[in-house]
């Protein structure tokens, strides 16, 4: 499949699957999609094996975005994009976005076939819209 | 340094760190989401189960594999910044060690730490304690008056304002409380200064 | 290649909802399958949203039973707008998978 992959990253594993159950109710099954949450010990928390895993799940040679809640989830999520091959570390980005919200909006933009760039800037749009 | 003194090393702040778990987790709770102490006894505690094969090969070696430990067992926020420090005095120990080499290892270390975490000083972090830390070993030091430091440079975080981390979240509330992340820096240099003096 | 006539028409919107959530994510996915430029207003006067951006679409917070108008343009712009039309008169079901 080429479109955009989509991760989701959570420090509860309920909000992580529950945005994912979401995206996948309102986007549909056309977009490849992982979320992970917890920590190594299944705490609230973020694990790097973890998102690496969930790279892998949703990888796509488009390339993958991953969504992130607090703090923690962005950092862990930069170190396993340091730790992933070469040649698939250039194609996945951490958008800065609201995490459920923002998954949606880029999974929408990810089914329609957009690329990777134009997907992490809908997301985005989220964080930058007047209240 | 030898691979049998850095081990000895690793071995005391491991156990420092795990020791005072219960302090770091209440210090955290204050200011954070409470679980500084127990990620870092999870990702300590792996080192010692470890140890022995991470310390089967060289120096570098070891701290690198120090630093991946943690950052996979850690989890949180401190694990990719704890997990960078090691992994970057990995990259960086000198081939020939001396008081100076190792002193600007400890400078890469932290600066990939600060660049990690993209903080510097003054935000109510461990970088209020590694930073003054590494220049003090830059200027040359002994490990009495570096341990003595250590302490003061925590406890010079009780009245700063978090502009990091979940303590951040608190603003002004986060003043008058001990940064669990300073503390931690803290005990890990006091358990370097009193394994090398004890060697 | 863009022909230069504008499609126009308008749909009462009768989703319980109004234009949210997942009815806004339905209908941008359905605009994206068409060439043409499709945008969609809460008055016939506009403002006009782009009706392939997510964001924008949901950030229009229609409620329901107002009228929802439709335009495009482009090669394919009848059949877009009429497909939109299609869609909100059918509740936002029978959308693209």
């Amino acid at each position: 499949m080429s479109n955009v992959g989509i991760v989701i990253v959570s420090h509860s594993p309920d909000v992580a699957k529950g945005a994912a159950d979401m995206v996948r109710q309102m986007v549909g099954t056309g977009v490849p999609l992982a979320w992970t949450g917890g920590n190594p010990d299944g705490g609230l928390g973020t694990s790097v094996e973890g998102i690496l895993g969930a790279i892998d799940a949703a990888w796509s040679e488009a390339g993958v975005a991953i969504l992130v809640d607090l703090g923690g989830a962005e950092t862990n999520s930069e170190m396993a994009i340091e730790m992933l091959p070469d040649e698939r570390r250039s194609r996945v980005v951490i958008c800065d976005a609201p995490v459920v919200e923002g998954a949606v909006m880029a999974a929408t933009e990810a089914w329609g076939g957009s690329d990777l760039a134009t997907v992490k800037h809908t997301a985005e749009e989220l964080n930058e819209r007047p209240e | 340094m030898d691979i049998s003194t850095a081990r000895h090393v690793v071995e005391a702040i491991a156990h420092r760190v795990v020791a005072h778990a219960d302090e770091l987790t209440a210090l955290d709770q204050a200011v954070g989401d409470g679980d500084h102490g127990l990620n870092m006894k999870r990702g300590f505690d792996t080192v010692l189960a470890e140890l022995d094969m991470l310390a089967a090969g060289s120096v570098p070696g070891l701290f690198n594999g120090v630093g991946k430990t943690l950052v996979m067992r850690v989890g949180g926020a401190s694990g990719p910044l704890y997990g960078t420090l090691f992994m970057q005095l990995g990259k960086s120990w000198p081939a020939a060690p001396d008081a100076r080499s190792i002193a600007a290892c400890c400078r890469a270390a932290v600066d990939a730490m600060a660049a990690r975490g993209k903080s510097h000083a003054g935000q109510k972090t461990m970088l209020d304690v590694l930073l003054p830390a590494v220049a003090q070993l830059e200027a040359g030091t002994d490990l009495a008056q570096l341990r003595r430091l250590a302490g003061e440079w925590a406890q010079a975080t009780v009245p700063m304002l978090a502009e990091r981390g979940r303590a951040s979240f608190l603003k002004e509330r986060s003043i008058g409380h001990l940064d669990p992340g300073a503390r931690s820096s803290q005990l890990m240099i006091e358990a370097v200064c009193d394994a090398l003096e004890a060697r | 290649m863009n022909n230069g006539t504008m499609v126009e028409d308008s749909v009462l919107l009768l989703h319980a909802a109004g234009l949210h959530a997942r009815p806004a994510v339905t209908l941008t996915k359905l605009a994206k399958t068409f060439s043409a430029r499709v945008q969609i207003a809460a008055a016939a006067t506009g403002p006009w949203v782009d009706a392939k951006s997510v964001v924008k679409v949901m950030g229009m917070k229609t409620p329901a039973r107002t009228q929802l108008y439709v335009r495009a343009e482009g090669d394919d712009a009848a059949a877009a707008v009429a497909a939109v039309v299609k869609l909100v008169n059918d509740d936002f079901i029978g959308g693209p998978e």
